[in-house]
């Protein structure tokens, strides 16, 4: 634990991310505002403004998860300094490249780039090849960080110990720590959907540089599409799940948890459904065979199970009448796990096929993935990063303010939300940079969304700026 | 069925949001009484089985109901081919030339009748939504490039149905609409 460059790392990872955090939530509110008709953007501008929030958060709070890991996995195995420092160069050169495609080229595809979108150039046309080389720029990075985690797991574990299989018996001779356990299911996932991105990548390669001698399947490239970026979007939350079955019992005072026979094949089934269970994206594409799609209904519904019957239930009965020392990390935890299951929820209802012909690309969808991510997955980060740089600046004093803090984060997302919310119950088409004169509520329910998230936006940046004073203390510290 | 799925949403949030207050609540009591959670492994048996069976019986409910299913034993009384280009529709009761894509500027159809809309893209991905006269998303389909989608519907209101892309196909998107008229 007392590698001082993965320290440092650490401590840079954590303030470049939220320094984009708190960048792409201005640009999340400028779209709010615009579609509110307080502001009033060209549709070009609106549009090259969401492909760069989406695809800026789902990098930051992936690279979060990542580098928390990666932190903590030093606990148990020796990782790579420069996997991490390497993955570290590539994914600000990808983000360099990504806002130049977006914000100087104007590329604006979204962040789901659809085939044949990318290729229909309304924008500078060296934009398109830049994207793609900054997803490239991703990929590598992200794929040599994983493969020397895994490597580096390996070494001490074998593949039975890694996923904890020997604790489907009674009394196992080796027991695998459930972070692990979690950290090796993820990884796998997250190299097995980074794989398909690499398929997808060369595949659009070759159409862009056959000059229309090749062309792509829009149907596969979709679910290649899906494949990679639901499943990056869903493992990036394993990796905070991860991170909260190793602190949450160390900050709050308790036994450290441990992995039982149930918390093995929980995560053992968690691998196989969270792999199929991207096929909810293509519902409404009805030439997709019937059996994926009921696949994907039935995966969705199942996920639910390992994660509400273990991890949740476990967060239950670890704070139930048991003595617990609160502090601003494990709240975070605490309210990321409510944030994660309401979001789960929101989530299992549009995964239903039946709703999902009349939710499918409405504000449902933003509503559910910006609650387990805004009010999950975030929180899970962002108390690895509390904790991280309150332990290594030895820093005893509670910082002021902190039920202000999570309160302005809480009662802004709330609000925040739940114009999505009803939005998506109101049919309101999601990705519109103006909404027409028939959705009435839209407006409003856009200002107020707009109004809500800056008073997220509040609470972050106080979080942000306790934060980043302390791990630039961290980066220039001399131990 | 929009406002239903939202109201369900907002009871289990709240059911939730009263649970994790009770335990967040039970963890500042006074030590004295703090036992934990009895025969906690039991209750989780329980909890999983319960989530499992009622996944299972909204799972067996709702896959019938999917619109693959809906109306696949009936002959369509009337076709229409939607062709979907950034950033419009063209609409035709005859099939539609790719080539030279031309279509219908009023489409009419007959309440209580069965359509089949055979959709398809000439560029890039769209969507094809349907919004009745109070302005709710009542049916869907996908527009992709070198597939032909087929919506089945039964329309049994007469009126005004407006037809919105809904998957982001470019800088125009959010205006790309067409409609037509159930008699």
């Amino acid at each position: 634990m007392e590698n001082i460059l993965l320290k440092k790392n650490t401590a840079f990872w954590i303030i470049t991310i939220l320094v984009l955090f708190v960048l792409s939530i201005i640009l999340g509110i400028i779209m709010r505002l615009n579609q509110g008709a307080i502001i009033h953007l060209s549709a070009v501008t609106f549009y090259t403004d969401m492909t760069t929030h989406g695809l800026t958060m789902i990098g930051i709070w992936f690279v979060a998860g990542m580098a928390g890991i990666n932190f903590i996995m030093e606990r148990y195995v020796r990782t790579s300094y420069l996997a991490n420092l390497l993955a570290l160069i590539f994914t600000i050169a990808g983000i360099v490249m990504l806002w130049a495609s977006t914000l100087v080229g104007n590329f604006h595809a979204g962040w789901t780039f659809l085939y044949p979108l990318p290729f229909k150039i309304m924008w500078s046309a060296w934009a398109t090849p830049l994207f793609l080389f900054s997803l490239t720029a991703f990929g590598v990075g992200w794929l040599i960080w994983c493969l020397s985690l895994v490597t580096a797991l390996l070494k001490k574990y074998s593949i039975p110990q890694v996923f904890a299989w020997q604790h489907f018996k009674k009394n196992p001779k080796v027991e695998t720590p459930p972070f692990v356990l979690i950290s090796m299911i993820s990884l796998v996932g997250i190299i097995t959907c980074l794989i398909a991105a690499v398929v997808l990548l060369v595949l659009l390669f070759s159409e862009y540089y056959s000059n229309g001698s090749f062309m792509n399947d829009a149907l596969l490239l979709k679910n290649l599409t899906y494949f990679f970026g639901h499943t990056l979007a869903n493992e990036m939350l394993y990796l905070g799940l991860a991170i909260l079955y190793e602190l949450f019992s160390e900050i709050s005072g308790q036994p450290k948890w441990k992995t039982t026979w149930y918390v093995a094949l929980a995560w053992n089934f968690t691998l196989i459904f969270i792999l199929t269970a991207f096929f909810h994206h293509l519902y409404m594409d009805f030439v997709q065979p019937e059996g994926f799609q009921i696949i994907g209904q039935i995966a969705s519904y199942s996920a639910s199970l390992p994660a509400a019957g273990v991890t949740v239930f476990s967060v239950i009965v670890s704070v139930f009448r048991k003595k617990v020392n609160w502090s601003l990390s494990n709240l975070l935890f605490f309210i990321g796990v409510v944030g994660w299951v309401i979001g789960g929820i929101g989530a299992v209802i549009d995964a239903t096929i039946s709703n999902n012909f009349v939710l499918h690309n409405t504000l449902w969808v933003p509503a559910h993935f910006h609650t387990y991510n805004a009010l999950g997955n975030v929180l899970f980060s962002l108390a690895f990063f509390y904790w991280f740089s309150k332990h290594y600046t030895n820093s005893k004093t509670n910082d002021r303010f902190s039920t202000l803090k999570l309160l302005f984060i809480v009662v802004g997302g709330i609000g925040f939300l739940l114009a999505f919310y009803v939005g998506g119950a109101d049919s309101i088409p999601r990705r519109y940079s103006d909404y027409p004169e028939a959705f009435t509520s839209a407006k409003m329910l856009a200002t107020i969304g707009a109004a809500f998230a800056s008073v997220y936006l509040i609470g972050i940046f106080i979080l942000f700026v306790n934060i980043s004073n302390r791990c630039l203390k961290i980066l220039f510290s001399r131990s | 069925m929009q406002n239903s799925l939202l109201l369900l949403f907002l009871i289990l949030t709240g059911i939730i949001i009263v649970i994790f207050t009770y335990v967040f609540l039970s963890s500042k009591r006074d030590e004295q009484i703090q036992t934990g959670m009895q025969k906690a492994l039991q209750k989780r048996f329980w909890f999983i089985l319960i989530l499992f069976i009622v996944l299972a019986i909204f799972a067996s409910i709702t896959i019938p109901k999917s619109p693959y299913f809906i109306f696949a034993d009936e002959q369509p009384a009337k076709i229409i081919h939607v062709a979907s280009k950034q950033f419009y529709f063209i609409m035709s009761d005859q099939a539609i030339d790719p080539e030279n894509p031309t279509g219908e500027s009023l489409i009419e159809l007959n309440a209580n009748e069965l359509v089949e809309f055979r959709v398809t893209s000439l560029d890039v991905n769209h969507g094809f939504a349907i919004y009745n006269s109070a302005n709710e998303l009542i049916a869907q389909i996908q527009a992709m490039p070198g597939y032909v989608n087929r919506l089945r519907w039964k329309f049994t209101e007469p009126g005004n149905y407006d037809v919105y892309c809904l998957e982001y196909c470019g800088m125009a998107h959010h205006v790309m609409k067409t409609s037509f008229i159930v008699k």
